[in-house]
C-alpha cells in the first residue's frame, strides 16, 4: 500500500513528455531517473542521467545557436539492457477463450522507454534512452532455439476497457482486435509481433501505442495468426523514432 | 632468334609483356572489388570472390599468352600426366589440404567471426578464415591457431554461432535443513532482479542433481542470448550465492557425522578416568 502511494506521489511529482527549450539549464524527473542538463558556455551544454539502478551517462552537447531543444518521448521498448531483436511478446494474465468466427477487443499495457530526442530544424536525433522499468525489461525467446527469434517480454494485464493505473513512463495502452476465423474454439494467452511498425503517441505523462489486429484463420492445412497493424487516429503527439521499420512483413506463427 | 619450339625471344617478350598486364590488371580489379563491392558481402565470400578474380585474369592472360604464340599443349600432356602422377604423390596433403578448403567453402560450418570450438584439438575461439591450404582460429587469450584444412574439415565443429539463445548452467549445495524450494524461490527472484540477460521464457529450470554427502546439490539452468554468454554464466555462481546469502540459506562445508557404539564409549570413559588417577598419583 505504502509502496503504491509513494510510486504515485513519485509520478505525480514527474516531468511530463514533450519538447523543451533550453537557455540555461534543465532538471528532468522521470520516475526513477534524473535528468540535468546544462549550459557550460555559449556553445555547449552537458547532459548528465542517474538512474534508479546508480547508472549515470554524462555526455557534452555542442550547439550551433544559442539555446537547446530536445524532446522526451516514449519510444519502442527495444533497446534495454541491449537490443536484440525488433519482437515483443505480451503474454496475458489470462487466456482469451474465443468461439469460432468470434471477435473481441481487448486492451494491454505495452512496455515503452523514455528517448531523449535532440532538436535541430526539423531532425530529432536520438541523445539518450531510459528505462523506467528495468527489472521488468527481460528477453523472451519465441519458437525453437535455432529458428526462434528474441522478443522484449512483458506480462500484460487483460482489459475489455481502456481504463489503466499507473502506466505513465512505463506502458503505453495498446488495443488488441482478435478475429477467430477458424472452425474451432481457440485460447489465446499471448501475442508475439514486430512492434517497429507501431507508432507512439503522447500526451504528458500517458502515452498509447497502434493497434493491432489478430486473425486467425486457416492457411492451406495450417492454422496461423496474422498480426497487422491498425494506425491510431489520435490528436496526441507521435514520437520521434529512429528504428527501421520491419517493412510489411506481418509476423505469421503456428497457432501453438 | 628461335629458342625452341618456334618461340623467340621477341615472343617471349611480348608473352611477359602480356603476364604482367594481367597481374596488373587483376590487381586493378581485386582492389577495386575490394574498395567498392566486398563491403557489402560477407567476409567469407568476398575473400573466395577476391581470389576467383585475381586468378581468373591471370589464367586469362596465360591462355591469351599461349593463344597468340600457337604454342601446342598436347606434346605435354604425356609428360604432364606422369609428372601429376610424381607430384600428386608427393604433394598429397597440400592437395587433401586444398580439396578440403574447396569442400569448406562449400559446406560453410562456420562463418567468419563465428564463435566455434573443435573439441579433438581442445580449440575453442573465433574463425578468422578459411583460407586455401589452412583455417585460422583466433582463441581467447589473443593467440592464433593454424589448422590445415583437412583436420578442419574431418573434425567435430562445435558452433555457438548458428543458435538464437545458449543454455548455462551451475550447481550450488544447500545445507539439508533447509527448504529446496526456499532456495529455488530465493534463487529464482535474485536470477530476475539482478541477470538482466536471462531468458524469461524459456524460465530458468532447477533440477535436485543429487542428495549429496554434506548437501543437496541443485542444478541451475538458464538461457540467454548467444552474444551474451558473458553476462550469465561467468556470474551465474555470484548470484546465487548472493540470493542464497539474503534467504540465510547455508551453503555447507564438507562435513562428517561420526557414530559411536555404547562400548567405544564406555572404553573411551574408562580410559579417560585411568589416566585422571594416573596423572593425580
Amino acid at each position: 500500500m505504502n509502496q503504491n502511494s509513494s510510486e504515485q506521489d513519485q509520478r505525480s511529482n514527474s516531468s511530463s513528455y514533450g519538447v523543451y527549450k533550453i537557455s540555461d539549464s534543465l532538471n528532468l524527473h522521470l520516475l526513477n531517473a534524473t535528468i540535468t542538463i546544462k549550459r557550460i558556455d555559449q556553445h555547449t551544454f552537458s547532459y548528465f542521467r542517474e538512474d534508479v539502478q546508480g547508472a549515470t551517462v554524462e555526455k557534452i552537447i555542442p550547439v550551433a545557436t544559442g539555446n537547446l531543444g530536445i524532446e522526451v518521448a516514449p519510444i519502442r521498448p527495444l533497446n534495454y539492457p541491449a537490443r536484440r531483436g525488433n519482437h515483443v511478446f505480451l503474454q496475458f494474465d489470462k487466456e482469451i477463450y474465443l468461439r469460432d468466427k468470434s471477435t473481441i477487443d481487448i486492451f494491454v499495457e505495452c512496455p515503452i522507454e523514455i528517448g531523449i530526442f535532440l532538436m535541430h530544424d526539423s531532425n530529432h536525433d536520438s541523445l539518450d534512452c531510459i528505462t523506467c522499468d528495468p527489472v521488468n525489461s527481460r528477453f523472451a525467446l519465441h519458437g525453437s532455439t535455432d529458428t526462434g527469434f528474441l522478443c522484449k517480454y512483458a506480462d500484460a494485464v487483460v482489459r475489455t476497457s481502456e481504463s489503466f493505473d499507473n502506466t505513465a513512463y512505463t506502458k503505453a495502452v495498446m488495443k488488441i482486435s482478435i478475429e477467430n476465423q477458424l472452425d474451432s474454439d481457440h485460447a489465446v494467452s499471448k501475442v508475439v509481433f514486430p512492434i517497429t511498425n507501431n507508432s507512439i503517441y503522447y500526451k504528458n505523462s500517458e502515452s498509447v501505442i497502434d493497434s493491432l489486429k489478430v486473425i486467425m484463420r486457416k492457411r492451406g492445412l495450417v492454422s496461423i495468426a496474422d498480426v497487422k497493424v491498425q494506425p491510431l487516429e489520435t490528436d496526441w503527439a507521435r514520437s520521434p523514432a529512429w528504428e527501421k521499420s520491419t517493412s510489411d512483413t506481418i509476423m505469421e506463427r503456428d497457432i501453438e | 632468334m628461335e629458342i625452341a619450339g618456334g618461340l623467340t625471344v621477341l615472343s617471349l617478350l611480348f608473352g611477359g609483356i602480356i603476364m604482367a598486364a594481367g597481374v596488373i590488371l587483376a590487381k586493378i580489379i581485386k582492389m577495386l572489388f575490394f574498395r567498392y563491392y566486398a563491403p557489402t558481402l560477407p567476409k567469407d565470400t568476398a575473400k573466395n570472390f577476391g581470389k576467383i578474380i585475381y586468378f581468373g585474369i591471370i589464367i586469362i592472360a596465360f591462355l591469351v599468352f599461349t593463344s597468340s604464340q600457337g604454342i601446342d599443349f598436347s606434346g605435354l600432356l604425356v609428360a604432364g600426366g606422369i609428372f601429376a602422377v610424381v607430384i600428386g604423390f608427393a604433394t598429397q596433403s597440400v592437395v587433401s589440404n586444398l580439396i578440403s578448403g574447396v569442400f569448406l567453402m562449400i559446406e560453410k560450418p562456420a562463418k567468419h567471426g563465428d564463435t566455434i570450438q573443435i573439441p579433438d584439438m581442445d580449440i575453442t575461439g573465433t574463425l578468422l578464415d578459411i583460407a586455401t591450404f589452412s583455417s585460422r582460429v583466433r582463441k581467447f587469450d589473443g593467440t592464433v591457431i593454424r589448422i590445415p584444412n583437412e583436420k578442419f574439415f574431418t573434425s567435430n565443429i562445435r558452433s555457438f554461432a548458428l543458435s538464437v539463445v545458449r543454455r548455462s548452467d551451475a550447481v550450488v549445495g544447500i545445507a539439508y535443513n533447509h527448504d529446496i524450494d526456499d532456495a529455488i524461490s530465493a534463487i529464482k527472484t535474485e536470477i530476475r532482479l539482478s541477470m538482466p540477460f536471462v531468458l524469461v521464457v524459456p524460465a530458468p529450470e532447477f533440477r535436485i542433481e543429487e542428495l549429496a554427502d554434506s548437501s543437496v546439490n541443485i542444478h541451475v539452468f538458464v538461457w540467454h542470448p548467444i552474444s551474451d554468454w558473458g553476462q550469465a554464466q561467468p556470474i551465474m555462481l555470484k548470484v546465487i550465492k548472493r540470493a542464497l546469502d539474503k534467504a540465510g540459506i547455508e551453503i555447507p562445508f564438507p562435513q562428517r557425522v561420526v557414530w559411536r557404539s555404547k562400548e567405544e564409549e564406555e572404553e573411551e570413559e574408562d580410559k579417560d578416568e585411568k589416566e585422571k588417577k594416573m596423572n593425580r598419583s
